[in-house]
């Protein structure tokens, strides 16, 4: 287990060095002036060349790529052309509302779309079978903006339920920094009405993000369901006359679940990449936006920067699921 | 409520929202009015708070907020009225300034600003040679800044420069000592990204990247005048219909990017206001002057008689045509300036002369990708050419890649849409940006090179007497009409709107959007 855990953490320096390598590529390759775009329209070549060589992008790329992995091991990711600042601080300030975002939304796909899956499996080409299918097949194909805006629409412009956007009303003040996220923050301070403020503030966005994953995990908690409940163990348990609710739990949900769980650490990193457009609809400050501008403006610090990071999440975030499959299931356990 | 669900865009969906608002009863949820904050809603952050080194508007918001410059732009026309200085002489020749600062003037740490102070930001700006600085580049030499005395500072200029006092309310007076103790490896730019040297009426009290900037009124506020305010958040709210939503809930003062159809939405918007002014920002298409069939000037003119400027100034919604290569008002505009109209007969002669007197060419047109309005205007181009039997390829890029077609002629294409916002409010401004060849290679003006322009520029940017000026940039216009280098386009309006409880607010046609808010009350 320690060797499989070990192993898996020393693959993850391969996975930084191709990233880096890939998109150090890709910002050389790409066309464009990002010296020019970012010195403004009124510099003149003197001070292009100044901006150029302050950031080391006279130099030849191989150069500027080991400096960049040289900064790298001490935790320094460059700065940003454009604004000049620590890509690393940025980083540290809009990952947390964006991984903030993602957890809730996986979190609601599990919870919903596990059990709902398991269920339709049950139920299967019954009515509720049918309608779940149906709604999972618009949610998974509704773009999540469009999603975004139907939830505005109705929670806080006709109900009043929910804040348009934002992760906490301006007047609020947000609770002092540990992990960064604003539910979490406001529970270890004490402040339960901030923890609701902010929780409401998530709601919308979360939902949002969710639909399409629990949609896919749902169904393929069905189908892996229906699989399982063929199998000769299946009909052993029912044969032995173990009560219903014991074979719906332990043998069928568990075995099912290990497919399961394939696709949400997949979703997951998808989700990571892919907040943009709701973040953009919620006023949401995060990481997609921020990537987003920086690949508009070629300010390639950024771009690198937030694309490693995605990266080492979602390898960790696999590296959880391949460890919670031998939690579930003694047979894949690792030696 | 029928409209085709395949069909609803973000827009009309809020639109329909915003119908759903008005019919429920909703009163009083105007959370932003309680105490005396304004907040004011933007889709621009503020990454950097260094006053030598940032730029954007709302940068600029930040800045004439927190900071102080010696002179400030108001009123409109705007002009230049007491900002550090209370009072200013200047030499006969233009080339002497003298600034007496006003004796209360204090920085928040509670120190008096004197001319070493001034003396010594201006000395940063020159030296870093980024932000706002390219202003007062070749015309202010930190060497020949002189403290006279400790509220005397006087300037010797380089050359006679005329737009001196309206390039002045852009360059920001920071303190000496705080900027000295912090001066790191990089003379305080890392410092100053997030900390604030300035003496200005509002100080940083809070900031969440991405969410909101927060300023306080800074106890020591020694400005004359003043409004009520005890504080400004500068609220990010991304989608232009969401700021308008906000606007109308009264959940925000002040909405700075509203689009026309927003616009036409808040009309009769109960407690909003709606400011839709004339401001020096121009939109028009470049034209490559230097190479591709367009160095023709007979087929440029053709260009300029085919285009059908009516749709143009239909299509920019809030706007209307520009007459000259000036912004409308602005001082030495010409009003009754002989600039192309559509004239199908007109443009077919010019043709005629052209080396392509048949057309049977196709130009490319670029536009920024996702620019509505470029997008727009080039469609209008397509349309307006076939007249000439003139085909037109376009092709929407990538800003950054737009700025690095511009570096030379042979790259840039026949057609290239420019938006030119004036940083400061002087005729100089545009003319030098847009139109003399030292700016050739980036984007303002990437191609087009005259001698004559160029000495008309020059001239009217060293005299200083007004009425000379109006006759120099008289010349200077027509000059340029005469080599059609652009397709003039239209002047869109600023497009601002607010709550009636913000008060004493006056419209300046320069940086509007980037509000100063000391004068301001809520009540």
């Amino acid at each position: 287990m320690l060797l499989f855990l070990v192993r898996r953490i020393l693959l993850l320096i391969p996975v930084i060095i191709g990233l880096t390598i890939i998109m150090f590529a890709i910002a050389r390759l790409l066309p464009g002036d990002p010296v020019g775009l970012a010195a403004g329209p009124n510099a003149t070549q003197v001070e292009r060349e100044a901006l150029a060589q302050e950031f080391g992008l006279d130099r030849p790329v191989w150069g500027q790529y080991a400096t960049y992995v040289t900064g790298l091991m001490q935790g320094d990711l460059g700065r940003s052309l454009l604004t000049r600042r620590p890509v690393a601080a940025d980083i540290a300030s809009y990952l947390p509302a964006t991984l903030e975002l993602v957890f809730a939304a996986m979190a609601i796909a599990i919870v919903v779309g596990v059990p709902l899956g398991l269920l339709t499996a049950i139920w299967r080409n019954r009515w509720p079978d049918y309608l779940s299918q149906v709604v999972a097949i618009g949610a998974i194909s509704m773009p999540r903006f469009f999603l975004g805006l139907l939830l505005q629409l109705v929670f806080a412009m006709w109900l009043l339920w929910l804040p348009l956007g934002g992760r906490l009303p301006i007047v609020v003040m947000p609770p002092p920094f540990v992990t960064g996220f604003i539910t979490v923050d406001a529970l270890i301070a004490g402040d339960f009405s901030t923890f609701v403020t902010a929780l409401k503030h998530l709601a919308m966005p979360a939902i949002a993000l969710s639909l399409s994953p629990l949609a896919t995990i749902m169904r393929m908690m069905r189908s892996s369901s229906i699989e399982v409940m063929a199998q000769d163990y299946v009909m052993t348990a029912r044969a032995l006359g173990l009560p219903r609710r014991k074979i719906l739990t332990r043998a069928i949900a568990r075995n099912a679940f290990s497919a399961t769980l394939t696709v949400i650490g997949l979703y997951f990193g998808w989700l990571l990449g892919g907040t943009v457009l709701v973040e953009t609809v919620f006023d949401w400050p995060g990481l997609g936006l921020y990537a987003t501008k920086a690949i508009v403006s070629q300010d390639m610090m950024p771009v690198i920067g937030v694309a490693l990071v995605i990266g080492l999440i979602f390898v960790m975030a696999n590296l959880l699921i391949d460890l919670a499959y031998g939690l579930i299931n003694p047979k894949v356990r690792y030696a | 409520m029928t409209p085709d669900l395949t069909s609803l865009t973000r827009r009309s969906l809020l639109a329909l929202a915003g119908a759903g608002l008005a019919a429920a009863s909703f009163p009083a949820r105007l959370s932003a009015q309680s105490g005396k904050i304004l907040i004011i809603a933007s889709n621009q952050d503020i990454p950097n708070f260094d006053p030598h080194t940032a730029s954007g508007y709302s940068a600029a918001f930040l800045l004439r907020n927190v900071y102080d410059p010696l002179v400030r732009v108001s009123g409109n026309p705007p002009e230049a009225v007491p900002g550090l200085a209370e009072s200013w002489q200047v030499s006969e020749d233009g080339t002497e300034y003298t600034f007496n600062l006003n004796p209360e003037a204090t920085f928040h740490s509670g120190n008096k600003v004197t001319a070493d102070d001034v003396v010594y930001s201006f000395t940063r700006a020159a030296g870093l040679a980024k932000g706002n600085s390219w202003m007062i580049r070749d015309i202010v030499d930190p060497g020949r800044i002189e403290a006279v005395d400790e509220g005397t500072v006087k300037f010797t200029l380089a050359m006679p420069f005329a737009a001196f006092l309206a390039v002045l309310p852009w360059q920001f007076i920071v303190e000496k000592a705080a900027v000295e103790a912090n001066l790191g490896e990089d003379q305080g730019q890392t410092w100053l990204m997030t900390n604030v040297a300035g003496s200005g009426p509002f100080t940083v009290a809070r900031y969440e990247p991405g969410t909101l900037y927060q300023l306080a009124r800074a106890e020591n506020a020694w400005q004359p005048g003043g409004g009520n305010l005890d504080g400004v958040i500068w609220q990010l709210l991304r989608e232009t219909a969401t700021q308008r939503l906000a606007l109308q809930r009264g959940e925000v003062h002040i909405a700075v990017d509203l689009t026309s159809e927003d616009m036409d939405a808040l009309e009769g918007a109960p407690g909003v206001v709606r400011i839709i002014e004339p401001e020096y920002r121009t939109f028009s298409i470049k034209m490559n002057t230097e190479s591709g069939p367009l160095s023709d000037i007979n087929l440029r003119k053709a260009v300029s008689y085919a285009v059908n400027y009516e749709a143009l100034v239909e299509a920019a919604g809030y706007a209307e045509l520009m007459v000259g290569p000036l912004p409308n008002g602005i001082l030495g505009h010409n009003p009754d300036l002989d600039v192309p109209r559509q004239d199908l007969e007109k443009a077919k002669e010019y043709l005629a002369q052209s080396e392509h007197p048949d057309g049977g060419i196709t130009l490319r047109m670029v536009h920024v990708t996702g620019l509505e309005q470029q997008r727009r205007f080039s469609l209008i181009m397509l349309d307006s050419l076939k007249a000439l039997n003139i085909d037109l390829e376009i092709q929407p890029m990538a800003w950054p890649d737009m700025v690095a077609a511009s570096a030379s002629p042979e790259t840039f294409p026949d057609f290239f849409p420019v938006y030119q916002t004036a940083n400061y409010g002087d005729p100089d401004n545009i003319a030098f940006a847009a139109y003399h060849s030292a700016s050739n290679g980036n984007w303002q003006n990437a191609v087009y090179s005259s001698p004559e322009v160029d000495a008309l520029i020059e001239e009217g940017r060293t005299t200083i007497d007004p009425d000379a000026r109006v006759e120099i940039y008289r010349r200077f216009q027509e000059a340029v009409v005469a080599d059609a280098p652009d397709v003039f386009g239209v002047l869109e309006m600023r497009k601002l709107a607010m709550r009636e409880a913000v008060e004493n607010y006056n419209f300046t046609p320069v940086a509007s959007n980037a509000i100063y808010c000391w004068p301001l009350s809520l009540n």
